[in-house]
This record gives C-alpha cells, structure tokens and sequence, in this order.
C-alpha cells in the first residue's frame, strides 16, 4: 500500500536516477579520456625535474601538476613517494596531493557545464588558494613542532 | 565528448603507440570506477525516495546552520570515487534547496579520503596526515563562509 506521504515509487526514483546519470555520461566518459590520455604522456620523471627551487616555486608548481593529473588518488601517493626519496620538498608534495584530489583542469568544463561559470570560477580559485595556504602552513607547522 | 574523440583521432595518426595505451588506460579507469556509479545512481534513487525535500532543507538548506556544515563535511570525507562521478547528484540537491556553501565544504572535504590514510601516514607519518587532514577541514569549512559571501553578494 502506497504511503500518503511517499509521492513516488521506488521504481520511479530508480528510473529518474538512472536517466539523470546518463544525462552526464558523455561528459564522464569525456573526463575519463583525457585522463587515459594525461597518464600516458606525462610520466614522473619530467614531473621532478620541475622542483626544487623555493617554496613558493615548489608549491606553486606543485599545485599546478596536481591540477592538471588525474585518476586514482593512489597514484599521487606512488609519484609523490618517489618524488620524496628524489628530494622534492613537503611544500611540493602536499600541493601536489591536494590538488590532485581537489583541483581538476580536465574537468572544468563539465564541471562549468553542470554547477554553472561562475560557480566553477569562485569555487577553483578558493579551492586554489585554499591548496597552496595547506601545502605552506602544514609544511611550516611540521618544522615548528616536529 | 566529440571534442576528445576528435582529439583522439588526430594524434592517432601522429602516436598511434600512446592513443592506444591512452585507450586502454581509459578503460581501466573504468572498469576501477563502475561501482562508485553504481552505488552514486542507488543513492541519488534512494534520496529521491526516501527523503523528502523539506529534510534535505532541514539538513542541507538555507536554515541548516552548524548542522548542515557538519554533515558537509562529514559527506564529503566518507565520499568516494572521483568527483565527476558525483556531479548529477549534487546538481539535483542543488535544485532541490541544498545550499551552495554547503556544497563547496563537500567538496574541499573530499580531500580527507579514508583508504588513502594509511598510504598518506606509510609515505609522509602520522603527524603529516593528522595535520593536513585538520588544515582540509578547517579551509573547507572557510571556503564555504567566502564563498557564500562572495557568490551572493
């Protein structure tokens, strides 16, 4: 028996789920190509030969290369481990992690397409200042205190 | 999409070698990420059934205050997946009341991923995880108070 309160069917949220997720899918599969394609030609090496200089370079360039990887957060584990034993700095690193999993330059525009340009561009500049403030006071909190 | 695949096409005559991994890396990513499809399709039907506007409203509205910062930011640690696979849901709370500044602090906060804990503590230690975890929570949440001010001004 149909509650008063429940206007619609289990079915019916299942079908309008499923249409609504194949509404976005061409973009999900766009997004998904390009990491397919972004993962087969930047490889880790020419990722450490950008570090290295000062904190603000290293945080700068590590956010940027954060930003424009993606896939698996794992992997940014994997090159930031092998960038750490390659010297790369903790300013680097942490820029480099957080912008993997928060800055996306792939998926702006389906991001843009979906929330709206203005949205996208208020929320990737905090999120980009956001990113680089963490990377610079984690790294500094760690030398004061550990 | 058809710009990709007509970026695809050309550098297929150039690198066919790398088109060709690129394809096969593609679909590895998908076959990794299927089931947060899945499960993101069965929660967007489950809160279309389940949840009536007025409590995403209670829980994630203009009123929801502290609360719904809460659970913003506890959404978006236990989230998972890549965040492309969580636009339609969050565009269709958006529609249906959720706020903006709440959706911001979602967002930044998916940045504490539970499984990459142990990964993050084995490569960098604990204290490195516990204070950048804390760092995430804290810009999140300032995110979402400039963002409010700034977006709706």
């Amino acid at each position: 028996m149909k509650k008063q309160n429940q206007p619609i069917t289990l079915k019916f949220a299942l079908i309008k789920a499923l249409k609504s997720f194949i509404s976005i899918l061409p973009m999900i599969l766009a997004v998904i190509l390009l990491v397919g394609l972004f993962q087969s030609y930047i490889t880790p090496d020419m990722i450490t030969k950008l570090f290295g200089y000062n904190a603000l370079s290293d945080i700068s360039v590590g956010t940027l290369f954060g930003a424009v990887s993606s896939g698996n957060p794992i992997m940014s584990y994997i090159i930031a481990e092998e960038l750490l034993n390659n010297n790369v700095t903790l300013y680097a690193l942490s820029a480099f992690i957080l912008s993997w999993v928060t800055l996306g330059i792939i998926q702006l525009p389906a991001e843009a397409s979906i929330f709206g340009i203005r949205f996208t561009i208020y929320k990737n500049i905090l999120t980009l200042l956001s990113t680089m403030c963490i990377a610079f006071l984690t790294t500094v909190t760690l030398k004061v205190f550990f | 999409m058809i710009s990709v695949i007509i970026i695809y096409i050309i550098l297929a005559f150039f690198d066919p070698k790398n088109i060709l991994s690129s394809v096969f890396k593609s679909i590895d990513i998908l076959l990794q990420i299927w089931p947060v499809f899945i499960f993101i399709i069965l929660l967007t039907a489950f809160i279309n059934y389940f949840l009536k506007p007025k409590q995403i409203l209670k829980y994630f509205g203009e009123e929801s205050g502290k609360r719904g910062v809460f659970y913003a930011l506890l959404t978006g640690i236990i989230s998972h997946g890549p965040l492309y696979a969580w636009y339609g849901l969050l565009e269709e709370l958006r529609t249906k009341g959720v706020k903006d500044e709440l959706l911001i602090i979602f967002f930044y906060s998916r940045a504490i991923k539970i499984p990459m804990i142990p990964f993050s503590i084995a490569v960098f230690g604990t204290p490195f995880t516990i204070i950048i975890s804390l760092y995430i929570l804290l810009f999140a949440y300032l995110q979402g108070k400039v963002f409010s001010h700034l977006y709706h001004k």
